[in-house]
């Protein structure tokens, strides 16, 4: 159940003083581009920022504010990108993100959903992932004459982007057997992550895919699973060990590619003609793939942790081997947009699910931001940035970077 | 608790439907508590966003017609920012954001009251500018800043350095109409603060209650200094542990210990004296502490080790033309040092300042203050002597022990800052200090201990600004404290006969 008096300490200590929509001064360059919370770019008003949500949660949780359709709409506007809570936890030891999916479990614990959230849990139910694909259709992508190594203990997870878009993952599994990666695909078991579920408050129905996904590892022994998709991989850092401890560690394609380029096991054809690129980080790859780390414990006079707590500052995302690996692939030069990695602006596609004017305008933003920095094309890690990013009006090409890598491969 | 239709329909023919809303959980947004004080905020009965001048006038007028209050806002991090009586409505500068004019022959720049200094401070840098900031964080308002910050007596007005940074000024009078101070008022653009006739510099006060001023402020122009250093700031790392590199030739932070307050005073003035030295600042080392850890816990590990290392730390940043310039400098500096007996503390202290406090506004991690609950309190604010200040410091020591020592409160003796203006002619100061909100007496004694403080101030015959403290000190010290209250007080009676000036 929803307890949202958990993060009373969070609510009471907020003292209003912007950090969580503006960017932190060790990545400003300029008037532009200094925004940090999309939903408060969008609508303007303090309700629709990370200090504003966790006013209306305080709210909901003393009776004051009243539980309704729209407040649940409207709390779903937020993306939960995190960025509010990495410039909050810059200076503060406060949980923003955290109250906000508390807030939104509330609500769905309490009926309140909108109705694209709701879809989800049902198409879960009935056997479908969140998007309605079948369970049966999964992996209807595979190609016919794929053969993995039974004996890997190594699984590389497909997730349900790839019943839409398999290149990534066709992408990925070149990857892996150019570096000689031994691995296998769950091609029977392999369920949702869960995050789409969890990240909107319904929580419980994330939870049985959790357990299925984590059993079918166990069952498999698999001891590491790789992603293509960073919301899958951020699944795995920050929300299955909310349920137990997991016993499988998670590696983004671009943490084995970076390693691969390193021992020399990756080469690149140099034929090609020169690409300017961006790398978009998404929230789930970067600033919220931290991995969760349990607390119980009481919270004394002047914030006094006891036992002490660990904080996820965002501080120790996957920034670093995307970059490393884009600066390895011959002809291609990155430009870097001004909010980068733990400041990165988000791509708005989870806003889509309340309003899709907000998710339009948040990845127009991006995109905006992505020319400014000088990028012919954006590359990036996530299935939902890739098809928040190639929408709008005058959208740039956006490629996977598992894709990139795979079709430069010498 | 909600507006008439028709006023609504009023303000939102003036901002359109989508800047403005009466939705209950917008106004939760705006109406939370906030950990320095235990009331909770009244809800505005809406919000508006205005787009300029012109809207902010004409919503002025609409309020005036039907009798509704409003009150102005920014990011909201003043707590008296928000509705305190029914029927009000709160307006909110978010949508009037651009930066107007960058003047870099006449070194002025030219913000509406949503711009923010980590948008123009880049922007002023990447035309060799710079400029002068209170500390309020990178989020804070440039104009709110510069024009709103001030005390509440006679030494602060127009006098602390950011509000003589300001030049033109227009502004919104309670009657709706547009007003414009300066040169501007003359045709003769945002140049300079004054104009012919009488000075409407004072126009402009601070941000508060009596101390505040009448009107709203809708642009302003604020003086820009030559700055030698990169365009861009070189920064590493991923939050919470990154750096701002500034250019080592041009900017370099020196920190020296003292053992009396005194000593200090005699080293700001003779720096002073000399023309040395950007910032001088008797830091406070609470602040600092928190600023040097990354969480409470570590805080409270070290804190008994910061509190002994650096107890009277003064802070002096050194931004010269040229190498050749510093030279000159240093060697001014080490010999008032040497000779008011302070003590260089370890260069990885000084590089920790210079990669971290980028001295335009004190600075990304300065809310690392409140990171110990969010009840604090910064008193004592106001402009006197260098040496007269020295004196208020040394005089705290009279009344904390009885808060300290019986954890009312939480601060240490010698923890509050000075920082000398203009050469040492005049200096600010602050006590900041904290206390434990889950405590149900906390409010109590903090209220005591700013009495205390107040009268500590009086004996000494200081006036300087102490929450809640304006009609104490008023009746002490008369027109000596100040008596714009009563002015402001007068000039509001001739909009609102309503109002009482004398309650």
């Amino acid at each position: 159940m929803s307890d949202l008096n958990r993060f009373r300490y969070t609510m009471e200590s907020c003292n209003h003083c912007g950090q969580c929509k503006w960017i932190l001064p060790h990545r400003m360059s300029g008037w532009d581009f200094a925004e940090v919370c999309p939903i408060h770019s969008h609508f303007g008003f303090d309700a629709y920022s990370g200090q504003g949500l966790i006013n209306i949660a305080r709210e909901v949780m003393e009776g004051r504010l009243e539980r309704t359709d729209e407040l649940a709409a409207m709390v779903q506007t937020c993306a939960g990108c995190g960025a509010c809570d990495v410039n909050c936890k810059s200076v503060r030891d406060m949980e923003v993100l955290e109250t906000i999916f508390e807030l939104r479990r509330d609500l769905a614990e309490t009926g309140h959903l909108p109705d694209a959230c709701r879809r989800m849990a049902e198409n879960v139910s009935a056997g479908r992932d969140p998007f309605g694909v079948p369970q049966a259709e999964r992996f209807s992508w595979l190609p016919e004459d794929f053969r993995e190594d039974p004996e890997a203990d190594v699984a590389l997870f497909a997730g349900c982007s790839a019943a839409r878009d398999p290149a990534p993952v066709l992408a990925a599994m070149k990857i892996l057997k150019a570096g000689g990666v031994p691995f296998r695909l769950m091609t029977e078991d392999e369920r949702c992550c869960g995050a789409a579920l969890w990240r909107s408050g319904q929580q419980s129905a994330a939870e049985k895919l959790v357990r299925h996904n984590a059993d079918a590892f166990h069952r498999a022994g698999i001891r590491t699973v790789v992603t293509v998709c960073g919301e899958c991989f951020g699944a795995f850092r920050s929300i299955y060990p909310r349920f137990g401890e997991t016993e499988f560690r998670s590696v983004h394609i671009s943490q084995i590619a970076a390693d691969l380029i390193l021992q020399g096991r990756l080469s690149f054809r140099r034929d090609l003609p020169p690409l300017t690129v961006t790398w978009h980080d998404p929230c789930m790859l970067g600033r919220l793939s931290e991995e969760y780390v349990p607390w119980e414990g009481e919270i004394r006079s002047y914030g006094l942790h006891v036992p002490e707590k660990h904080w996820n500052r965002g501080e120790f995302g996957v920034y670093r081997e995307p970059r490393d690996v884009l600066a390895a692939i011959p002809g291609v030069e990155t430009r870097e947009m001004t909010r980068r990695m733990e400041e990165a602006w988000c791509c708005g596609y989870w806003s889509g699910l309340a309003d899709p004017e907000c998710a339009a305008a948040t990845a127009g933003e991006r995109v905006r931001e992505a020319r400014a920095a000088g990028a012919e094309v954006v590359v990036t890690s996530c299935p939902f940035c890739k098809t928040a990013l190639s929408g709008g009006t005058d959208p740039l090409p956006v490629v996977d970077l598992a894709v990139l890598i795979a079709g430069r491969l010498a | 608790m909600s507006l008439p239709k028709a006023v609504y329909e009023e303000l939102e023919k003036v901002v359109g439907s989508r800047n403005i809303s009466d939705k209950e959980y917008v106004l939760a947004g705006n109406r939370a508590q906030t950990p320095e004080i235990p009331v909770r905020h009244r809800s505005a009965d809406a919000i508006v966003l205005p787009g300029s001048t012109e809207e902010v006038a004409e919503i002025v007028r609409i309020c005036r017609r039907h009798g509704v209050r409003y009150v102005g806002t920014v990011s909201g991090g003043i707590p008296t920012a928000y509705a305190t009586e029914e029927n009000t409505i709160l307006i909110h500068f978010k949508r009037m954001n651009r930066i107007l004019e960058i003047n870099e022959k006449d070194r002025y720049a030219v913000v509406e009251p949503g711009v923010r200094h980590v948008q123009l401070y880049p922007e002023v840098r990447k035309r060799g500018l710079s400029y002068t900031a209170a500390a309020v964080g990178p989020g804070g308002s440039v104009l709110v800043n510069i024009a709103c910050t001030g005390g509440d007596h006679h030494n602060q007005y127009g006098s602390s350095r950011p509000t003589r940074y300001l030049l033109g000024v227009e502004m919104v009078t309670p009657e709706g109409e547009i007003l414009r101070t300066g040169s501007l008022e003359a045709g003769a653009g945002w140049f300079c603060p004054e104009s012919a006739g009488p000075s409407l510099r004072g126009i402009v006060k601070g941000y508060s209650g009596n101390a505040g001023h009448i009107g709203i402020v809708t642009k302003c122009a604020i003086a820009l200094d030559r700055c030698k250093g990169p365009a861009a700031t070189r920064t590493e790392g991923v939050s919470p542990h990154s750096r701002i590199y500034m250019d080592d030739e041009c900017s370099r932070v020196y920190v020296f210990n003292y053992s009396s307050i005194q000593d200090v005073g005699r080293a700001m003035l003779a720096l002073g004296e000399s023309e040395v030295g950007a910032t001088v600042q008797k830091y406070f080392y609470l602040p600092l502490s928190l600023m040097m850890t990354s969480s409470a816990n570590e805080f409270w590990e070290k804190w008994d080790g910061f509190r002994k290392a650096f107890p009277m730390p003064l802070v002096v940043h050194l931004a010269p033309h040229s190498v050749r310039e510093r030279e000159y400098e240093e060697k001014i500096l080490f010999d008032v040092v040497r000779e008011t007996g302070g003590v260089r503390l370890p260069r990885e202290l000084e590089r920790w300042w210079e990669e971290h406090m980028d001295y335009f506004m004190i600075v990304s991690r300065l809310q690392s203050v409140l990171r110990l609950g969010g009840s604090w309190l910064p008193i004592k604010t106001g402009g006197e002597s260098v040496r007269h200040l020295c004196d208020i410091g040394d005089s705290i020591r009279e009344f904390i022990h009885d808060f300290t020592d019986t954890g009312k409160i939480f601060d240490a003796p010698q923890n509050y800052q000075i920082i000398p203006m203009e050469y040492g002619h005049f200096a600010s100061f602050e006590l900041l200090f904290m206390w434990d909100r889950t405590d149900p007496n906390s409010f109590r004694y903090m209220q005591e201990f700013c009495a205390a403080s107040r009268e500590t101030d009086l004996k000494h015959h200081a006036h300087s600004m102490t929450a809640g403290g304006y009609g104490r000190a008023g009746e002490a010290l008369g027109r000596l404290y100040c008596d714009c209250h009563l002015w402001a007080g007068r000039i509001r009676h001739s909009f609102d006969p309503d109002f009482d000036p004398d309650a």
